[in-house]
């Protein structure tokens, strides 16, 4: 079981001229985590950044936003020279600011157009079936236009009642009218459209046919996208010419910035600074080398005498081999240990997969995900998703290792029993003994036969992991207050169980062990009642639900067999009536297959993941762990896009 | 109306035990729904704020379903019985 690094606290101090030799050094070795420094009243103060610093964060700021606009993602990095980097910077940003901004603008103006010619358009289209030009609507002196819509149909006599000297354009369709009268009889007519519920238009201040119109208007439309089209073209191109450059200058800067705001963390006075912070105890002599090189020794180091209550906030970095390692997101996506507290990973390392595999516990769905899980971890070349892969293949190991105890293949049985044939015909189950609840149990285990058994063997389980969790209290109780706290606080639900253990064993063998598990039981609740108080006894039951809590192993792994054997059968029902023809049934059957599996195989990542995941985090951790621990973040960057 | 025969169907002792079954989840199956419900839109709620919370979020989400693996549970051993 390992504990998180043991880190030691050093104070660097020196004078303000070294001040960058040694945060330069401080950044290339990443390994010291700084502390910030609040200003009190010794007389120190929190100096002020380097004086590149604002040039640096804007520049920085300008590349992100580059980076930003033209969608640019961390990809397979092309290592450049910092300093070519660099040197190029200027230029190029400048560049690639200018033409972006241009590119952008015309986009923006050819866009505005297109808006404005989509408004036009929309002003022609009601008159398109009347094909009148319009310059006729306007520019007369006796004559009034009446342009618009209407609700209900107008008929040429009503209007005629009125007056003879009209002329009407009226489209039944689209109910889109164009009538010109004499200006005297404008008013009644109007008053005649209204009650036809009459809506006036705007009438388009240029001339022409409005078909012809729109035509041209369409044509214009068709040219501006293609502008646009070929503007982004453009821009999609400077995408690929300079992502290697803005990746590498974006760290590049990053860096810079980094270094050049490091004063207003540490406390520095007239001619001196002083930095303070932690680094894993193993590489402290490795940081005085590299700090008294840099500065031809000139910087005084030293670790210092850390009390017990400042190593509650000393940083935390992980202390693990390198396969058990992706187990740390696990556990950072819960909370990262306290400094003093035993760091579960190596055990959820072993206990995680082993109870995901319990769960799944097929061979079928273990290949198929272990496949994926490989390929995408050869695809993407990035830590988390590869820690994350790596996870998933521990599971799959022991998904397989269960899928052989269990015998099972994408929901069908791999060995015959006695009422139907498995898959492979020479593997015979065979009974072992008879077992709880009057189910004879059997290798391989059917779990859909002998649920009683499996949720027996579940619970059991989860009381062993129960009891690896009050061990792991035990041992961070007896490091922080002493074996009797231990012993009272963890200790006392040990007992507790083994008084029940005996018990029970003492109940169902008829014999007087029943009477020693209730002396037992009752010393370990007066423990537990003397180490937690009242507290405790109340807590009692959650021990019974903690333990149930595991029969989701057989459960959840119940689901997925039944959705599986589901997807075969109506798979197989398909096709089972007539083996001669193959045809539109076996074509569905086959689609049917592939897709209820497709969908099996995602719930069983989700739910075996995530119920595996939370009894750990729930039943498992609930019984040691604290967790809130601060995470070790060395001053430093990890480059990937540029070295030195 | 109750005549023998339909009594009968009633209190067929598998048909009662299906019924009972059925009971122990739906009702279990419910309550998490309700819990996990409220609890999924809090999580939703914390995400907005920090992304990074989806991981706790989820883990907290799925803490009610105990309720229906009880559930599960005590139907299994009712049918079983």
């Amino acid at each position: 079981m390992s504990r998180p690094k043991q880190m030691t606290r050093a104070v660097i101090v020196g004078h303000k001229s070294i001040l960058k030799e040694t945060i330069d050094a401080l950044h290339d070795t990443n390994l010291f985590h700084v502390e910030d420094f609040v200003e009190d009243e010794s007389g120190f103060k929190i100096s002020k950044p380097f004086k590149n610093a604002e040039e640096v964060s804007k520049k920085l700021v300008k590349i992100r936003s580059i980076a930003n606009y033209l969608g640019i993602e961390s990809k397979k990095p092309v290592v450049q020279k910092s300093d070519a980097v660099l040197r190029e910077l200027d230029s190029k940003l400048n560049e690639l600011d200018r033409t972006i901004s241009a590119k952008t603008e015309s986009i923006s103006q050819l866009e505005n157009e297109l808006k404005d010619m989509d408004s036009q358009k929309r002003e022609v289209l009601p008159y398109l079936s009347i094909d009148l030009d319009f310059d006729y609507f306007r520019g007369y002196e006796s004559l009034k236009v009446f342009a618009g819509t209407l609700k209900n149909n107008l008929e040429a006599s009503q209007i005629s009642s009125i007056t003879q000297a009209y002329e009407l354009y009226f489209d039944p369709q689209s109910k889109a009218v164009v009538l010109f009268v004499a200006n005297n009889d404008a008013d009644k007519v109007y008053e005649l459209l209204q009650g036809l519920g009459f809506k006036e238009l705007r009438v388009p201040e240029r001339g022409g046919v409005p078909s012809e119109l729109l035509r041209s208007i369409e044509q214009k439309e068709a040219d501006v996208t293609r502008r646009i089209e070929s503007l982004k073209g453009e821009i999609e191109s400077l995408k690929t010419k300079y992502a290697d450059f803005i990746l590498a200058s974006d760290e590049v800067l990053s860096i810079e910035s980094q270094k050049a705001e490091l004063p207003l963390r540490i406390a520095t006075s007239e001619n001196a600074f002083i930095i303070d912070g932690w680094t894993p105890t193993e590489s402290y002599d490795r940081l005085v080398s590299v700090v008294n090189n840099a500065t031809n020794g000139k910087a005084y180091i030293t670790s210092l005498e850390v009390r017990e209550e400042e190593e509650e906030d000393a940083p935390v970095e992980y202390n693990n081999s390198k396969s058990v390692a992706p187990m740390q997101q696990i556990m950072d996506l819960y909370s990262r240990p306290k400094y003093f507290e035993i760091d579960p990973s190596s055990a959820i390392f072993i206990t995680f997969p082993l109870i995901y595999g319990m769960i799944l516990g097929d061979i079928g769905y273990a290949l198929i995900l272990g496949s994926i899980a490989l390929a995408i971890k050869k695809a993407i070349k990035s830590d988390a998703v590869s820690d994350m892969m790596n996870i998933l293949i521990y599971c799959q190991i022991w998904t397989i290792f269960f899928g052989l105890i269990y015998g099972e293949f994408l929901g069908f049985p791999l060995a015959s029993t006695h009422e139907e044939q498995g898959l492979l015909p020479f593997w015979h189950t065979v009974t072992l003994f008879h077992s709880i609840g009057g189910e004879e149990f059997t290798f391989p285990i059917h779990r859909a036969h002998m649920v009683m058994s499996m949720i027996v063997l579940s619970v059991v389980v989860g009381l062993i992991h129960l009891n690896l969790g009050y061990l792991f209290g035990f041992s961070n109780i007896a490091r922080e207050h002493g074996m009797k706290h231990a012993l009272l606080e963890k200790g006392s639900w040990m007992i507790i169980e083994l008084g029940v253990l005996i018990a029970a064993v003492g109940y169902f063998g008829g014999s007087a062990l029943m009477y020693v598990g209730a002396v037992v039981l009752v010393l370990g609740i007066v423990m537990l009642a003397m180490g937690e108080g009242i507290a405790g006894i109340v807590e009692l039951p959650s021990l019974m639900g903690n333990a149930l809590s595991y029969a989701r192993i057989i459960a959840v792994g119940l689901s997925s067999i039944y959705i599986a054997s589901t997807v075969n059968d109506i798979a197989f029902g398909m096709v089972w009536p007539d083996h001669s023809k193959i045809g539109f049934a076996a074509i569905a059957a086959i689609i049917v297959f592939i897709l209820g599996h497709a969908l099996n195989t995602v719930l069983s990542i989700i739910a075996p993941g995530l119920h595996a995941l939370r009894l750990q985090y729930v039943e498992f951790f609930g019984k040691f762990y604290e967790g809130g621990g601060r995470k070790f973040n060395p001053f430093g960057y990890i480059r990937k896009y540029t070295e030195e | 109306m109750v005549d023998g025969a339909t009594a009968n169907l009633f209190l067929d002792a598998a048909g009662a035990k299906a019924i009972g079954a059925s009971i122990a989840i739906a009702l279990t199956g419910i309550a998490s729904a309700i819990a996990e419900k409220d609890i999924g839109t809090a999580a939703i709620g914390a995400m907005a704020e920090n992304e990074g919370l989806f991981g706790k979020g989820l883990i907290l989400t799925v803490i009610p379903e105990t309720i229906v693996i009880f559930g599960l549970v005590v139907a299994l051993l009712i049918n079983s019985a």
